[in-house]
């Protein structure tokens, strides 16, 4: 990343701090500390269990929303107050400002879940519990989340590069709700008795981004080890990812008339 | 016009989305085999409860029963080739699939042919009962869901008299055929007899439009004609080995003794043949099979 990039990235994320996105956090905060005062109240020895689905749901719900409705306005709100003629008057050419904007706000998301994820240990504190060498599984679930995140800002921020923020929301859930069944897409291949379906069964599974990679709760919650080969596999997953929408939305962008 | 740096950006996205593509792919290859070699064994269905589905389905349960009903199928689906396998989630998610949508006819009607299967479903007729009473109960005017119960008594739970019952229940529908009163007598006469069974099949064959089973019934049927066959065929070689003091050695010399016009064929077309211990069998080339009745019901959990 450019240092331009990085100028545009460090105002993004002033900007959104500025908008008091990081509200959502004093939400969250209560939250966990309801659900772990309830929890223990309601509940026999799954109060460990619950806490860690809550917290980690939660965590990724939080920056989904935050991703698709801070994403589908990035470009377009910059276009219409025009700021973005100001910067793009200067020597800052347009894939540049788009990385730039796409890094600030997953740099929002990631302090965003940083801070959540500190809620989610207080809370597995408040409730008597030592930490232990398996709750390393719960840092790698909130590293996918942020693989996840990473993905859906970029998806965002390539539909928001030609279209409204409403319409960017929605396609960008659409595309989120397609990723996340992927598997289910892969399985009605293996059921099918025709061969067309079979084929394309497996194209889209292939092609569409499997949210389904990124869901690592199941594990955390259960202390079972996540092996450090998912952890490279899924990272260089959404590397590649990120990399094709991004190409995709500076060739979008770039051809963008903005007189 | 298009400018430099446009045409630039193009260039690069058509040269490298491609490749990248391919390497999404099989990357995704990649992650399916570590994820497969670190799954849990078996599946869970965290929300077991309908009715609290129901509830937070927001006014979408119809859509969230498709939606289970389809997962019930593909679980049934993805075990059904293997023998021995476990069917424990089948049940919850039919339940869950119909207590979403109480008039989805389908869930019940395949569902219990899933749950009642001996050899290829879960071998659990009394759960497979229950589905269809509670079908019945939500669709009073669908009579094949009386048929079914009919059928699953019958057939499955060897239960007769409860299988008239059935049958004449659902014979009270108006727009129930004709036939399955006369079937509800048949059974509470002759119940268990092979005439009635394949009274019983020929009735399904008849009134289904599905391919699979439609294919089943043809091969019941041919199952049935078989057993019919070989029992009349055991009861002239009595007669022979009576008339002529010892057993034929084989068919043909029943037909050269003018008790059969012609050499029997099974319903695929081959010769009945006669075994070493005087019994009529199926030819071993034949593709008619023999199928043995379903083992009885597990005792309910």
């Amino acid at each position: 990343m450019s240092a331009i990039s990085g100028v545009v990235a460090i105002n993004t994320f002033r900007e959104a701090v500025r908008d008091r996105v990081l509200y959502n956090l004093v939400f969250f905060a209560l939250l966990m500390i309801g659900a772990a005062i309830l929890v223990g109240q309601i509940s026999i020895g799954i109060d460990r269990l619950v806490i860690i689905n809550l917290g980690l749901s939660a965590i990724s719900v939080f920056g989904l929303v935050m991703a698709v409705f801070i994403g589908a306005g990035l470009v377009y709100k910059e276009m219409e107050k025009r700021t973005l003629y100001a910067i793009l008057s200067k020597p800052v050419r347009r894939s540049q400002f788009l990385v730039g904007k796409y890094a600030g706000l997953l740099l929002t998301l990631t302090v965003n879940t940083g801070f959540m994820t500190l809620g989610l240990g207080a809370a597995l504190f408040f409730v008597g519990r030592p930490f232990v060498r398996s709750d390393l599984s719960i840092l790698i679930a909130v590293y996918f989340i942020l693989l996840e995140l990473a993905l859906v800002t970029a998806i965002t921020l390539f539909f928001s590069c030609f279209t409204t923020p409403m319409l960017s929301t929605l396609y960008t859930l659409g595309i989120y709700i397609t990723g996340v069944f992927a598997s289910d897409i892969h399985d009605i291949g293996d059921l099918t008795r025709s061969p067309g379906v079979k084929f394309i069964a497996r194209v889209i599974y292939y092609l569409v981004p499997n949210f389904h990679n990124f869901n690592a709760i199941d594990f955390a919650s259960h202390g079972d080890r996540i092996p450090f080969t998912l952890v490279a596999q899924d990272t260089i997953y959404a590397a590649v990812y990120v990399s094709i929408v991004l190409i995709a939305a500076s060739a979008v962008f770039s051809g963008r008339n903005l007189k | 016009m298009i400018s430099a740096a446009h045409k630039a950006s193009v260039r690069t996205a058509v040269l490298t989305i491609p490749f990248l593509l391919v390497a999404v792919a099989a990357l995704q290859a990649r992650i399916d085999a570590t994820t497969n070699s670190i799954a849990r064994p078996g599946q869970q269905l965290l929300l077991r409860s309908g009715a609290a589905l129901k509830k937070i389905s927001l006014g979408y349960n119809g859509l969230l029963a498709d939606i289970y009903w389809t997962r019930a199928v593909q679980y049934y689906g993805a075990r059904v080739a293997q023998p021995g396998a476990n069917y424990d989630l089948l049940w919850p998610l039919l339940d869950v699939a119909t207590t979403l949508d109480p008039h989805l006819i389908v869930a019940y009607r395949f569902g219990a042919i899933f749950l009642s299967e001996p050899y290829a479903g879960a071998n659990r007729t009394d759960l497979a009962i229950e589905l269809v009473k509670r079908g019945i109960a939500a669709n009073p005017k669908e009579w094949r869901l009386g048929t079914d119960l009919g059928l699953l008594y019958y057939l499955r739970a060897r239960d007769y008299p409860k299988a008239a019952e059935a049958y004449l229940e659902a014979s009270k529908n108006p727009e129930a055929p004709a036939w399955i009163k006369m079937l509800a007598a048949r059974i509470a006469e002759k119940g268990g007899s092979l005439e009635t069974s394949r009274v019983i099949w020929s009735e399904l064959y008849q009134s289904t439009s599905d391919p699979t089973i439609k294919k089943n019934a043809l091969k019941q049927l041919a199952s049935l004609k078989a057993q019919q066959d070989e029992s009349q065929l055991d009861q002239l070689v009595t007669e022979y080995a009576k008339h002529f003091g010892h057993d034929p050695a084989k068919i043909q010399d029943m037909v050269a003794a003018g008790m059969l016009g012609g050499t029997p064929v099974d319903p695929a077309g081959f010769p009945y043949v006669l075994g070493s211990d005087g019994k009529t069998h199926l030819n071993p080339a034949s593709s008619v099979e023999i199928i043995p009745p379903p083992k009885l019901p597990a005792p309910a959990q």
